[in-house]
């Protein structure tokens, strides 16, 4: 839970907020919102072109990551934290280096990010791995590096993005609902009907089919990352309205919150807010 | 091994994602997905004995609400340009959709296909049509993302057209 300015235009303000709901004994969601500051302190120097190295010195780039746990009771807890842990642990490590996009290191840019995504898989699979099938977990990353987002989606949490209150669905959920769907095999209310809907085509720890995407803000703009502890409940257009009607990201979550939880908040619910918010 | 970015640039609905589906996981999608910002996928494809890896950007399309942003499409070596035969109108849009490109990155080797050659009985386009793009040094080949008639054929000539322009 944060504000954080972000430095030219306007600034970043951020929160994440987590909740067991009323019917679950564990909440097995996690969340992480992070500023990541990185800062030139220049002391001495001959080079009189200074002005090359302004972006450096003001450098802040955000991280917000939702994580939804699958397993039995217990198991899904530990598999969402472990993820998210190795997640920013190898993103702490390898990312220093970038300080702005560009075209030439952009590609590369994202293969870490994916990178990082493999890696916590990868230590789901070895920690799990002698106890037959283990845990596993949704993944909803956004690594913002203004005005760029980068995101990366495993499983059913979704990333939504919002400008002057139009809603949109930033991920398409890998269950397997939408996958019988998409082939043509089931209606929509046919899925509705079935526990298909809630059960993943992609997990972290499982079966791992990570999409890629990214999307340019504006001020103005509000990235939400949540579980489906919130879509169960809340549908989208109520949440565009929270999402505008709200002075801070902070209030924007403890509303999104109490509307799943109004509805009956069946199952965890975790909401990540940003919203860029421009300098008056 | 050569990189190449390839952005897919539309009007909405035209049919980009599925093609890329298609190309990269012999897949289609019975259900409409609305792109919200770039999705990216990679396939790495053989040309006569040169491994390319393909960096496929698919950009949200156009619609009554936003433009393409420009900056998406910064360090593209090439531009895939789709148009729905069925909507006239995805056709009549892709002169400024290139005026928009070659503004931004000038000019880059390009193609457009025209999908949905299933549904050719419903097309809205014509044989003048054709003539107008070849007349304007575009490349088209007529795809189907749902049959994947054309898919590999479109994005390899795309891809042996960034090679050649190094």
């Amino acid at each position: 839970m944060m504000t954080q300015n972000s430095g030219v235009g306007g600034t970043v303000d951020s929160f994440g907020l987590t909740h067991r709901g009323k019917v679950r004994e564990v909440n097995e969601d996690h969340f992480f919102v992070a500023a990541l500051h990185k800062t030139l302190d220049l002391r001495h120097t001959s080079i009189e072109e200074l002005d090359a190295f302004e972006h450096l010195r003001r450098s802040e780039d955000h991280l917000f990551v939702v994580a939804d746990g699958v397993g039995t009771i217990g198991g899904g807890r530990i598999a969402s934290g472990t993820a998210v842990r190795t997640l920013v642990t190898y993103i702490g490590r390898t990312m220093g280096c970038y300080y702005s996009y560009d075209v030439e290191s952009e590609n590369e840019f994202i293969e870490q990010l994916e990178n990082a995504v493999k890696h916590a898989h990868e230590t789901l699979l070895e920690e799990f791995s002698s106890k037959g099938t283990g845990p596993a977990t949704t993944l909803t990353m956004a690594t913002l590096m203004w005005p760029r987002a980068y995101l990366i989606h495993v499983g059913d949490s979704r990333a939504y993005h919002l400008r002057r209150g139009r809603i949109r669905q930033i991920t398409q959920d890998q269950t397997m609902g939408e996958l019988m769907i998409d082939q043509g095999i089931m209606t929509e209310e046919q899925v509705k009907r079935s526990s298909l809907s809630n059960t993943l085509s992609s997990a972290v720890g499982a079966e791992m089919k990570p999409s890629v995407g990214l999307i340019d803000l504006n001020w103005g703009d509000t990235l939400l990352l949540c579980s489906d502890g919130l879509t169960r409940h809340v549908p989208d257009d109520a949440i565009a309205e929270i999402l505008a009607q709200a002075d801070t990201a902070q209030v924007a979550c403890e509303r999104l919150v109490d509307a799943a939880l109004e509805d009956g908040g069946r199952d965890n619910i975790t909401v990540v807010v940003g919203r860029m918010v421009e300098n008056s | 091994m050569i990189q190449k970015k390839i952005c897919m640039v539309g009007v909405f609905g035209t049919g980009k994602t599925s093609l890329v589906q298609q190309f990269v996981h012999s897949m289609f999608s019975e259900k409409y997905h609305s792109t919200v910002g770039v999705k990216i996928d990679r396939k790495e494809v053989d040309l006569s004995g040169t491994k390319v890896n393909l960096l496929l950007w698919d950009l949200a399309g156009r619609d009554e609400f936003e433009d393409i942003p420009t900056s998406y499409l910064r360090g593209s070596a090439g531009i895939f340009y789709v148009v729905d035969g069925t909507r006239r109108e995805t056709f009549d849009q892709i002169a400024d959709l290139r005026d928009l490109v070659n503004g931004a990155i000038g000019d880059v080797p390009s193609l457009v296909a025209l999908n949905k050659k299933d549904l050719t009985d419903q097309w809205r386009l014509g044989k003048g049509d054709h003539n107008t793009l070849v007349e304007a040094g575009l490349h088209t080949i007529g795809t189907s993302a749902k049959t994947g008639e054309g898919v590999e054929e479109a994005f390899i000539w795309l891809a042996n057209a960034t090679v050649k322009s190094e």
